[in-house]
């Protein structure tokens, strides 16, 4: 059974290094020499490449290094997936854009529309990451005032239309949230293959939706076993709705050719992080996901190793850089057994990233990913 | 006056061209290497650079519910072409108006600030219901009035907050660096007296459709008085289908073939410069011109009417 590998596309600019905090490529830090897409220009100003300009580079980077395609996130201060898909589309050949997407910022028809045109222009290469949001100011800020589960009840309200207008005909739905009439989408749109919904979300409401709607069923990395476990509930309630689910772990690595030199790289990213940021937790939101990974971080971590919880497994990636917790530092071996490890726990896909972008794409392609399947564990679950 | 000339692409119209299974298929005889590399995307980023190429200051993309979506051909041909304005149309029922002010934002960043934002005209109650937007029919107006409202107060404020009937934001905007692009001109429509009044509260530029020159002095000077109450400057433009040759009889053969509307120009290059000349004279600074087949008449148009009225123009502003 072969597993999808997915990479990332940063859309809050990216970093040279895991070890500095800056944004160093993009424009969300101050322009300085060194900067990247933009850079400085002769006259002081900004030259003439904009950050979709790196974008493309890590896309390009990606295929050529073997993934299928990469995952756009969406967040406040972000470059938009919409936008990013379909300015690169053409001058990508099989990067897959995976769109990271809160349902209820869209009427669900005209999303329907604007996703199948997307797959007309792309040749197929568009997929969604269903988010629900994180609420609290964040989803106010958005001008989205919805409960959790109401979030969720609408996501999946939206998932039913977007889905019963795709193959064209004549659709009628009646729900809370969302109505429509004799809608589907016209012939001319009709024939484009259904995205797959890869789908985020750790709460009871989110599960719920997940056995319906997802392809994939999303998640962080978590501690091997609690994501076992949640794995396990996932496919087992989609099996009683007479489904098969497939998981996908979304993660980020420091693979270096020994493990000292990887866990040097988090060393020195740790220890130039401030003591205010390492004591601040993530407030307002009402994410269970979020909290899952917040609990992994005791705030009185002092020292890097504080924060190893397992091996090759570091609890402190929240503080190098935006997003979830845990992480893989390693050797390319150990990453490859790593991820071996969770192939054999029910994982079928991964996105994994990497700073930077572009470089790493490369470097886990060419490095990684050849390891993969002949450790001995998967060897081992191969025997079974 | 300086005018501002968009080409308009249709998406609906065409799209047969490119695809390699719609339209007339070529006999055995003929050895093809047609296949699905190609589809009707390259037909817009086609007629995208064709408008660029031929001196069209944008390319306007209608928004047809039977067709692809017009953001997305926006984006798709504004990272081939460069220079050309990409004025998408799409309906005040899209959505979020803070998602959608996001998305233009991340447009604007990533084009050098390429983009406007046409709202296209509301559609009937059954239209409607088809696309899953249930508003009533009396709300349309004030729907499209908070939209632009919100999409223009989270660009420009953080942190902005807005409590509508359709729309609300609680300590939103955007933050350094999203909140340096410019928002797009916003480009709206209508010929009744509500239309006008939005206009003249929320458009940059005001499209009329295509009609007499009196009709369309009048309707000038309507806007235009309204104008005056709100203190804000708008734009006039006029939705011009426009069929040129170098003989007014061969303007009038092709019109016929393609069956052009009845407002369309049709005449010949000198005497459809000189009506779009007219029209400029009562104040139309913006036309947004079509015909079909929509690549090679954006070559007519733009190689042999648009120099011959900018040359009038200039005769006019100098004369003056
Ligand atoms: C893999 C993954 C990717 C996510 N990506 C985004 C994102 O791009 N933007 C966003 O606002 N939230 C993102 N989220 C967070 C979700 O929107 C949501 O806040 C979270 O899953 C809360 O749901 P829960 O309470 O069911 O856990 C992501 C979550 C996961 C697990």
């Amino acid at each position: 059974m072969a597993i999808d590998f997915y990479w990332r596309l940063p859309t809050h600019g990216c970093h040279s290094s895991l070890r500095t905090h800056d944004y160093d490529r993009g424009d969300w830090s101050p322009l300085r020499p060194g900067n990247i897409a933009p850079g400085p220009a002769s006259d002081g100003g900004a030259d003439q490449f904009a950050y979709i300009d790196h974008l493309s580079q890590i896309a390009k980077a990606a295929e050529g290094a073997g993934f299928l395609g990469g995952l756009i996130p969406s967040f406040p201060g972000t470059e938009d997936p919409w936008v990013i898909s379909s300015l690169l589309a053409r001058e990508t050949s099989t990067f897959r854009f995976m769109l990271a997407f809160q349902p209820g910022f869209g009427n669900p028809v005209h999303s329907a529309r604007a996703a199948a045109s997307l797959q007309r222009l792309s040749g197929g290469r568009a997929l969604f990451n269903i988010i629900t949001g994180g609420g609290g100011p964040s989803q106010l800020w958005w001008g989205d005032s919805f409960s959790h589960d109401d979030r969720y009840g609408r996501t999946r309200e939206w998932l039913d239309v977007f889905r019963g207008v795709w193959g064209g005909g004549s659709f009628d739905y009646d729900g809370r949230f969302y109505q429509v009439e004799n809608a589907g989408l016209a012939p001319l749109l009709a024939n484009e293959e259904f995205p797959e919904m890869w789908f985020s979300g750790s709460s009871d409401a989110a599960l719920e939706v997940a056995a319906r709607h997802a392809d994939y069923y999303l998640s962080w990395l978590e501690p091997f076993d609690q994501l076992a476990d949640k794995f396990d509930r996932v496919k087992e309630r989609t099996a009683r709705l007479g489904g098969e689910q497939k998981c996908a772990i979304r993660v980020d690595l420091v693979a270096r050719p020994t493990e000292e030199e990887a866990w040097r790289e988090v060393q020195i990213g740790f220890e130039n992080v401030s003591e205010e940021r390492r004591r601040t937790r993530t407030r307002g939101t009402d994410s269970v996901g979020a909290a899952r990974q917040d609990a992994l971080r005791p705030a009185d971590a002092t020292r890097y190793d504080d924060l190893i919880v397992a091996p090759n497994l570091w609890g402190g990636f929240n503080l190098l850089r935006g997003g979830p917790a845990l992480g893989i530092v390693g050797s390319y071996e150990q990453c490859a057994e790593r991820l071996d490890e969770l192939i054999a726990l029910g994982a079928d896909g991964f996105i994994l990233a990497g700073t930077p972008h572009l470089e790493e794409a490369w470097r886990v392609g060419e490095e990684v990913l050849p390891l993969l399947g002949q450790s001995g564990v998967a060897l081992l679950q191969a025997a079974e | 006056m300086t005018i501002s000339a968009y080409w308009e692409l249709d998406p609906a119209a065409e799209p047969q061209r490119f695809e390699p299974l719609a339209g007339r298929q070529l006999p055995g005889i003929v050895k093809s290497q047609r296949g699905p590399a190609l589809n009707r995307f390259d037909y817009y980023a086609q007629v995208g650079s064709a408008a660029a190429q031929a001196g069209f200051s944008g390319l306007f993309i209608r928004h047809r519910e039977e067709a692809d979506e017009s953001r997305v051909i926006a984006a798709a041909v504004a990272r081939e072409v460069p220079g050309i304005v990409l004025v998408p149309e799409f309906p005040a029922s899209v959505g979020s108006a803070v998602y959608a002010a996001k998305q233009a934002v991340s447009f604007q960043r990533s084009t050098r600030n390429r983009l406007g934002w046409a709202i296209a005209a509301a559609e009937g109650a059954a239209d409607r219901r088809r696309s899953g937007d249930y508003i009533g029919a009396d709300d349309l107006g004030e729907r499209l009035e908070e939209f632009l409202t919100v999409a223009r107060g989270v660009h420009a404020a953080q942190p902005f907050t807005f409590e509508g009937r359709h729309f609300a934001v609680k300590d939103g905007g955007f933050a350094d660096p999203l909140n340096r692009a410019d928002f797009p001109q916003v480009f709206l429509q209508g010929e009744d007296e509500e239309d006008l009044e939005y206009s003249a509260r929320q458009a940059d530029v005001h499209l009329f459709r295509a009609s007499a020159l009196a009709d369309v002095s009048r309707q000038v000077e309507t806007l235009d008085g309204l104008g005056k109450r709100t203190g804000r400057p708008v734009a006039y433009g006029l939705l011009q289908p426009v069929v040129a040759r170098p003989f007014a009889d061969e303007a009038q053969r092709h019109a016929e073939r393609i069956g052009a509307p009845a407002e369309a120009l049709v005449g010949s290059y000198d005497e459809v410069a000189a009506r779009l000349a007219d029209l400029a004279g009562v104040g139309i600074s913006h036309f947004v011109f079509r015909s079909l087949p929509s690549l090679e008449e954006a070559y007519l148009v733009g190689q042999h009417v648009l120099p011959r009225l900018r040359a009038r123009l200039s005769t006019l502003r100098v004369a003056a």
